[in-house]
């Protein structure tokens, strides 16, 4: 039970992270890749609250979250002026710099990160209780996300998408756009690391490092970038295929090379059948909301 | 009349290629102003100025008064100036109704919270602005094409919406860049209506045209420009009856007749 549950919440997290980043690159056309350090960042602050000040889990995340935001806006702020491939760079030594600095830092725990993060839940039902708050918090930042694409918000996002110059002139403020849209992103980040600290109790840099970027990145291409079940499928597909090839029993030295097979295939045959994803348009109609 | 735009010794250069050489301009109200004159003229970079896409050297862009000269690009938008585009830079992947929905120049919809909460207000910004970009489509006889992905639609009807969503934004001064070439039949007819019917309301247009022809059907008054100088003001016959810059013009453009 605790495996299953263990899943589950894996997938509800990634599912948060996944639909987050997608709203960043790809309904605003951000391209980051400094995803993992805002999930530390969640993490790190809710586990370093909980661990010393002791106060309560739910104070923990929030505080995660607003760090997450506001370490997105000063990021956004200074970088998102110049132009889309700055904001590459920027971030790419931002996430590599931050992580580096976490690996470092005594009170982060270095390398060996933190392993007392206080247990909420005890007994038979710790499981499931996570399972019930880490699906209720992915609904509602799906939700969150759906209901501001597909509102006046999300169209002038969509419009920024389509044409800058054309946004601006019509008195739309691209740099607060971005910011409001990278803090959101980031935020939502924030918010699944904290669960992550609390459910697993233990966190260190390597579960950060800048290649999660590149599995985030393969949830939202699989399913079906800019779109809002895209992320969701993705996810559930990259998570729960390791775990079912877990269960073929492989010996232990094939099957990462059996993973990266099957995840590299399944991204070439993406590119070349469905670029628009599992439920992406894969015609000229390209995404966009109903907004009446 | 009254005057709604008013530019005062305006220059420009882009390292040693001036496009706007101490310019000085008036438009008012109910008038129809065409900018003529030969390719590299500085027509369209003079729009550029006005609208705040690039930001001038020198001089003054008064908008009803206000000094807009220091604005950005979207707070000039705000400000009232509308404009439209040679290649008209309709959001593709949005439908008709959504372009023109992203035309009104002050919307609190587009706050993140008021947007995430369906606060009233911005209900009634959405209902308010659905109402006006409708009202636009049915004077152009388009209010069947709401719902239809912008890029579907054939050229010279997005034209019109390119110059539909302009109109979205209520401020008093309009600037068309090529709104006629390649239109043609009723959608020719419908665009000469509409701005027309626009100036008579009370803004002031000013129009960017190759086709000499499109800016006598267009036009009331028309500047000739050359090499970012303005060098005459008068009716479109009095200048396209003048030698000198008859000379200028078609020594340039054999086609402009």
């Amino acid at each position: 039970m605790e495996y299953l549950a263990g899943t589950i919440i894996l997938i509800a997290l990634f599912v948060i992270l996944a639909s987050s980043y997608n709203l960043i690159i790809g309904y605003g056309g951000l391209n980051t890749v400094a995803h993992p350090i805002f999930f530390a960042l969640g993490a790190y602050t809710s586990a370093l609250l909980g661990i010393h000040a002791g106060l309560p889990m739910a104070v923990c995340i929030l505080a995660g979250i607003a760090v997450a935001v506001l370490v997105s806006v000063l990021l956004a702020v200074t970088t998102l002026r110049i132009s889309g491939d700055y904001l590459l760079i920027a971030s790419l030594g931002f996430q590599l710099g931050l992580l580096q600095l976490i690996n470092n830092m005594e009170f982060t725990g270095g390398p060996a990160g933190l392993s007392a993060v206080p247990n909420t839940f005890v007994g038979q039902g710790r499981g499931t209780i996570y399972v019930v708050i880490c699906t209720l918090a992915a609904i509602a930042v799906v939700w969150a996300i759906w209901r501001t694409m597909n509102g006046p918000f999300g169209r002038a996002v969509r419009a920024m998408r389509d044409d800058e110059l054309a946004c601006a002139a019509l008195g739309r403020g691209l740099i607060s756009i971005k910011i409001l849209i990278f803090a959101m992103g980031c935020g939502a980040a924030g918010l699944a690391g904290g669960l992550y600290a609390y459910y697993f109790q233990y966190i260190s840099p390597e579960q950060f490092q800048v290649a999660q970027s590149a599995q985030i990145l393969t949830m939202v291409v699989l399913g079906g970038i800019g779109t809002t079940m895209g992320p969701i499928v993705g996810a559930l597909v990259l998570v729960a295929l390791p775990q079912a090839i877990n269960f073929l029993q492989l010996p232990n030295s094939l099957v990462g090379t059996v993973q990266g097979l099957i995840f590299t295939t399944l991204v070439i045959l993406f590119l070349f059948l469905r670029p628009g994803g599992l439920v992406g348009h894969t015609g000229s109609q390209s995404s966009h909301g109903a907004a009446h | 009349m009254e005057p709604i735009l008013r530019i005062d010794n305006l220059c420009k250069s882009f390292g040693g290629i001036v496009v706007a050489d101490h310019i000085d301009l008036t438009i008012s109200a109910g008038e129809i102003l065409g900018l003529i004159g030969p390719n590299g003229a500085g027509k369209t970079s003079l729009f550029n100025l006005i609208s705040g896409v690039v930001p001038q050297d020198a001089g003054k862009i008064q908008l009803q008064g206000r000094d807009i000269a220091g604005m950005s690009l979207h707070n000039r938008a705000r400000a009232g100036v509308a404009r439209t585009w040679q290649h008209m830079r309709l959001f593709r992947t949005m439908t008709v109704l959504e372009n023109l929905m992203m035309g009104p120049r002050d919307y609190p919809g587009e706050s993140l919270l008021g947007s995430v909460l369906g606060l009233g207000r911005v209900r009634r910004a959405e209902t308010a602005a659905h109402a006006q970009a409708m009202g636009i489509l049915e004077r152009m006889g388009l209010a069947q094409t709401a719902e239809t992905i912008v890029v579907d639609l054939p050229f010279g009807q997005q034209k019109l919406i390119g110059l539909a969503r302009a109109l979205m934004n209520d401020g008093r001064l309009l600037l068309l860049d090529e709104p006629m070439a390649g239109v043609e039949g009723s959608n020719y007819e419908t665009m000469q209506r509409v701005v027309h019917d626009e100036a008579a309301a009370g803004r002031a247009v000013c129009v960017v045209e190759h086709n000499v022809g499109f800016i006598k059907d267009l036009c009331t008054t028309a500047v000739f420009m050359a090499q970012g100088k303005i060098l005459q003001r008068g009716t479109v016959d009095e200048l396209t009856r003048s030698r000198e810059l008859t000379e200028l013009y078609f020594g340039t453009a054999e086609d402009a007749a």
